[in-house]
């Protein structure tokens, strides 16, 4: 990387607060021996700026060293031992920050160990470590499954678990409210209805694409994605919202309005006979039209006893997409929109997705049945689902 | 607890020794960008034994000035690559780099692992690779790996496959190829000529010239569009091997080539059904629509039980003075326009096949119906 002993080289830590390179470093992290990663200036405006979020960096790092738990507020977790950098997806951990040249302001913090699902609750065979053992070789990620009318009765019981969890991670969404609390509110209402929701919550804010196990805390003006997959009955529901969050600028809401309408549009024209790669022209077209451009990397895929499987849906326009719905099908649309450029780039926990550019990303998810006829939505809004979309309040 | 305080305290200077820094990506800007080309992929299949290795030292020690990279893998059940060896072949010094690839996110994600993991050698590079080699072993059947490379343009990858290579020993090939004589299926000799963009045919000073001739017919029939190479010790031209531009809808010109050459590259039928290379031409504009929705029926639909593996046309398509270009891994096709139609060029229709059970008379008549009414 960097030349041998080149130690001018200022690119190897990067200014928290505006990503330039940083030659200065809070003194308070140096004395608590805090790393040093997170703590990196370029000046002192800059440190000035980011102070009051910083510093309770400083707060949690000398209460965890007095190894003390919860003192019974919403400390989540923060405090208990276990807490390190998500390396490798999952597989591994760090004490330290990894080195990363940074885009934005979002940075990631330590993640909590993961939290227990009850014994009597089927899991799939990924939930363990992450890694699917069955999905990989399966026949169904090169044919698309026809599902019985049994596997369509699970998958809508399994969707509306998924539903329910998310509205009720809406239902939270504040300033203040952190990501951890999420996950434990969507933990708890899929552990009621005796299935699993395991461990894949995901939180747009700023820049970011998809983040897992991370603890930030949400602040007014940010939008926040949630994105639940529930299993039950040995199928898969998967879906997810864009939030707002408090009062967001003008820009921010044309953004999550457009992904809606993106995911609105290309549902519509769900139906047997149409081929697979027309999803992505809707969303492309849409999309572009509104001035923003569409995520190349993830794509919509077949789910049902598998978390992912055959279709590979991609979302953008020009693709060689393989095949045509059949009814009986059941699949997700999963647009993620970016205001400024489409390129993503991974962070080193191996999962996290960023902008290139740093400017704000939207995503909504439904998983969707193709019927005779046309599509059914098997992730739809309930009556009972929270009003936080302003365009569906008319 | 600590008093809370407004003002931060002033921040230090860093102090730069020896900073242990978790290498895990490098990043984009500090790949010099030379160009915007992507770095192309060659693929390399073949029996052990035929010549695969020595074809690749031959690569990288000939005198070429190029940056190759090459991957070993042994492909077994599942297609990945998590070691690559980058050798650097420059002024035939070799130089060994074992370079370990972080395994990206597969689920929902578009590019397959092993194409994040050549993407992420691209990036780790100071300077510029100028191309991806890929020695497979125990790969039976390269159609997988290539579906897997041949990217949507869209993607702006920084790789691309250039080209399957499949290298056969004049040797032993005659008895592999004779096995399917005694079974059902396929000796992997056959998959691997049908979907190869060049075949070397190695160790050609071990066998007389009629035997040479009759390989090479076996050959051609089962894939006429294939650039045949014989050689000794796999020493055969660079530039005949690397920079096919196989995959690139846009190089029209060398299926142009191939599509003219011969009059009829449709191959005696097989009485034992194998694979062979069928041919078909139509002087009549088509529509687009109906063209995809025929190619579908076949490649998708697996239309009269015909199973293709390679598809490569020219098409002349009505309201266009494009020339268009067809082409087709498995189920994975691809029509874009390639350039102007010349004044004196002799508008046409060329399509060719390579697969099992292919039947030209259905594939033509149901061609025409492609054609504009007039």
């Amino acid at each position: 990387m960097a030349g041998g002993s080149d130690v001018a080289e200022a690119t190897a830590l990067s200014c928290v607060q505006c990503g330039k390179p940083a030659h200065l470093q809070c003194p308070k992290c140096m004395e608590l021996k805090l790393p040093r990663e997170g703590a990196a200036f370029c000046t002192q405006d800059c440190f000035k700026a980011c102070w009051s979020s910083h510093k309770s960096v400083h707060v949690k790092a000398k209460l965890s060293s007095l190894g003390t738990g919860s003192t019974g507020e919403q400390d989540l977790g923060v405090l208990n031992e276990g807490w390190q950098y998500c390396l490798r997806r999952g597989q591994s951990r760090t004490p330290k920050l990894p080195h990363f040249d940074w885009t934005g302001k979002l940075r990631p913090y330590p993640i909590s160990p993961m939290r227990v699902v009850p014994s009597h609750i089927d899991q799939p065979d990924w939930a363990v470590d992450g890694i699917p053992k069955i999905e990989p070789n399966s026949e169904l990620q090169r044919v698309v499954e026809i599902k019985t009318p049994d596997q369509i009765q699970r998958m809508r019981e399994t969707c509306k678990i998924a539903r329910e969890a998310l509205d009720a991670a809406a239902r939270v969404i504040r300033p203040g409210v952190t990501t951890d609390e999420i996950d434990r509110v969507v933990h708890e209402a899929t552990i009621a209805a005796d299935s699993g929701y395991i461990g894949v919550t995901s939180c747009f804010s700023y820049d970011l694409l998809k983040l897992v196990y991370l603890f930030i805390e949400i602040r007014d003006g940010d939008i926040v994605n949630v994105d639940v997959t529930v299993y039950y009955k040995g199928v898969h529901g998967d879906l997810n919202e864009t939030y707002f969050v408090g009062n967001v600028d003008e820009a921010s809401l044309q953004l999550v309005q457009c992904t809606y309408e993106c995911l609105e549009k290309a549902i519509s024209i769900v139906k047997p006979g149409v081929r697979f790669r027309e999803i992505g022209e809707v969303i492309n077209r849409h999309a572009t039209m509104s001035g923003l451009s569409v995520v190349k990397s993830y794509c919509g895929h077949g789910i049902g006893e598998l978390f992912h499987c055959a279709p590979n849906i991609p979302h953008y326009g020009r693709s060689k997409a393989v095949g045509v719905m059949k009814a009986g099908q059941t699949f997700t649309i999963e647009p993620m929109i970016n205001a400024g450029v489409w390129r993503d780039r991974m962070w080193p926990d191996g999962w996290t997705a960023v902008t290139t550019d740093g400017k704000r990303s939207a995503q909504f998810e439904h998983t969707l049945l193709v019927t005779e006829t046309g599509v059914e939505v098997l992730t739809a809004r309930l009556p009972s689902s929270p009003s936080v979309f302003p365009w569906l309040n008319a | 607890m600590e008093k809370e305080v407004d003002d931060p305290p002033v921040a230090v200077e860093i102090d730069q020794t020896g900073q242990q820094s978790y290498y895990h990506s490098q990043s984009d800007s500090k790949r010099p960008q030379t160009d915007d080309v992507s770095v192309g992929v060659t693929v390399i299949t073949g029996y052990l034994g035929a010549g695969k290795s020595t074809l690749v030292n031959h690569i990288l020690n000939s005198q070429h000035g190029k940056r190759i990279a090459v991957i070993l893998n042994e492909f077994g059940e599942e297609i990945g690559v998590e070691r690559a060896m980058i050798n650097e072949g420059e002024g035939g010094a070799l130089v060994e780099e074992w370079v370990e690839l972080a395994n990206g996110c597969i689920c929902c994600t578009v590019k397959h692992s092993l194409v994040q993991a050549l993407e992420q050698l691209v990036l780790m590079k100071e300077s510029r690779l100028d191309h991806i080699i890929i020695e497979t072993t125990g790969l039976a059947n390269p159609a997988p790996l290539a579906s897997v490379l041949w990217l949507d343009d869209q993607l702006e990858s920084s790789v691309k496959l250039d080209s399957i290579i499949t290298v056969v020993d004049a040797k032993n090939l005659p008895f592999q190829l004779n096995k399917h004589r005694d079974s059902s299926s396929f000796p992997e000799a056959f998959l691997q000529i049908a979907f190869a963009d060049v075949v070397i045919l190695n160790k050609v000073d071990l066998v007389s010239s009629e035997i040479l001739e009759e390989l090479e017919k076996e050959i051609h029939n089962t894939n006429s569009l294939a650039n045949i190479i014989h050689s000794v010790r796999c020493e055969v031209d660079l530039s005949k091997i690397l920079n096919c531009q196989a995959y690139d809808a846009t190089h029209a010109t060398h299926l142009e080539a191939l599509l003219e050459e011969s009059k009829s590259l449709s191959t005696r039928h097989l009485h034992d059904g194998g694979v062979r290379t069928v041919c078909i031409c139509d002087s009549q504009q088509v529509d687009l629509d109906k063209v995809r929705l025929w190619l579908e029926e076949i490649l998708w639909d697996k239309k009269d039980g015909m199973d293709v593996y390679r598809c490569k046309g020219i098409l002349r398509v009505q309201n266009s003075d494009e020339l268009h270009t067809l082409q087709a891994v498995r189920e994975i096709y691809d029509i874009v326009p390639a350039r102007k139609w010349e004044g004196s060029e002799n508008q046409m229709n060329k399509i060719v096949f390579i697969g099992h059970n292919l039947n030209e008379d259905v594939l033509l008549d149901s061609f025409r119906g492609c054609a504009l009414t007039t």
